[in-house]
């Protein structure tokens, strides 16, 4: 897993960005970037050069799904891993998300080893 | 023309009465009185009856938009259950930041006194004032004070990082306290409702229109049962593997 990679922290609450973005730098990322919705995360992805999406899925202006969908429509960002992390807990909301695109799914409250867990799934399956 | 004969009726016992108060006929004055004023109270009731039922149709047709009944018989004990759940989540929060702070500063204490004490001796030592034995001595607690420096900035480390975790309460309290915020919205609204509509016109409550949004369900509040919802990261896992993740 390459720690220098570009990676965008996107959800509403500040206190959840700096979190997330905590525990990747207790991970050994550097290179992190953070938005507030999806419509700032869109142009700043659009712009190029991340590596890696965290989003939220409840979010004003523009939801993390919505989100998703766009960055997977995008041929430029389509192949982009992207990891959910969101208090949205229904069966059907989960199967969207898959159904999109998602690389990850964890749902909040969650802890430091879930993320570590879901990352290092999701980037020993893009490796191989 | 129902109002014209009403007044010609009334005319009548009214010339009647004078009449008969008059001739001195107190009997039948009185009755006339009686006949008149039992016609006014039968209007009045049947007034009081037409707007009765008037509300009743209303109130009923407003039931049965399900929004009222909605609203007490689960939006709002659910909506207590929310705020219940943001107080333990508050105080819980609140808990694992003092107690990693308590863990923390018996810790920083003891490392502060111990730099402290080796450094007067250090100095002494840089200035030749220290003898053999005690340089000896220097020596074990300095080894000893780099062994628990790097165990102790560890655990400092970890704490910080339980400290940093247990702020995740944030996120999920502001989701859950919105969903009340939005609830208490509808609440006001549907008494301004009610309350239009006692005072109304039948036809109104049709034009009421209930504006629910088609809300996401936010984070999983513990004695709120949510249709389809998964209970933990388990199941996620379990769905999404089930899906050929």
């Amino acid at each position: 897993m390459d720690k220098n990679m570009k990676i965008l922290v996107v959800d509403d609450f500040s206190t959840m960005r700096r979190i997330v973005k905590n525990l990747l730098r207790e991970l050994g990322f550097t290179n992190l970037d953070e938005a507030d919705d999806g419509q700032t995360a869109l142009p700043k992805l659009k712009a190029g050069s991340y590596d890696f999406l965290v989003t939220d899925w409840n979010m004003p202006g523009m939801t993390g799904i919505e989100l998703l969908k766009a960055v997977r429509a995008n041929p430029d960002t389509a192949n982009m891993p992207v990891l959910m992390v969101t208090a949205e807990s229904k069966r059907e909301q989960i199967i969207e998300a898959a159904q999109a695109g998602v690389n990850g799914y964890i749902i909040k409250p969650f802890t430091a080893a879930t993320l570590k867990e879901k990352l290092d799934k999701i980037f020993e399956r893009n490796a191989s | 023309m129902e109002n014209g004969e009403k007044r010609d009726e009334l005319l009548i016992k009214a010339k009647k009465l004078v009449a008969y108060i008059e001739e001195g006929n107190e009997q039948a004055a009185e009755e006339t009185l009686n006949s008149m004023t039992i016609t006014r109270e039968q209007n009045l009731f049947n007034e009081v009856g037409q707007l009765t039922r008037q509300l009743h149709d209303n109130l009923a047709s407003f039931a049965s938009e399900g929004q009222l009944t909605e609203l007490t018989d689960k939006e709002i004990p659910d909506a207590k259950e929310r705020l219940n759940y943001v107080l333990k989540l508050t105080d819980e929060a609140a808990t694992t930041t003092l107690n990693a702070i308590d863990d923390i500063l018996p810790v920083t204490d003891k490392m502060q006194k111990t730099s402290e004490a080796l450094s007067k001796k250090w100095r002494k030592f840089v200035g030749r004032e220290l003898s053999l034995t005690e340089f000896r001595a220097m020596s074990g607690e300095i080894t000893e004070f780099l062994d628990a420096s790097c165990e102790n900035s560890d655990f400092v480390h970890k704490k910080s990082n339980e400290i940093v975790m247990a702020q995740g309460f944030q996120d999920l309290t502001g989701q859950i306290i919105t969903k009340v915020i939005v609830l208490v919205q509808e609440v006001e609204e549907s008494l301004v409702n009610l309350v239009r509509i006692a005072g109304s016109q039948k036809n109104e409550a049709e034009d009421i229109v209930i504006h629910k949004k088609e809300a996401l369900e936010g984070p999983l509040v513990p004695g709120i049962e949510v249709e389809g919802a998964v209970n933990n990261q388990d199941d996620v896992d379990d769905l999404l593997s089930s899906l050929g993740f």
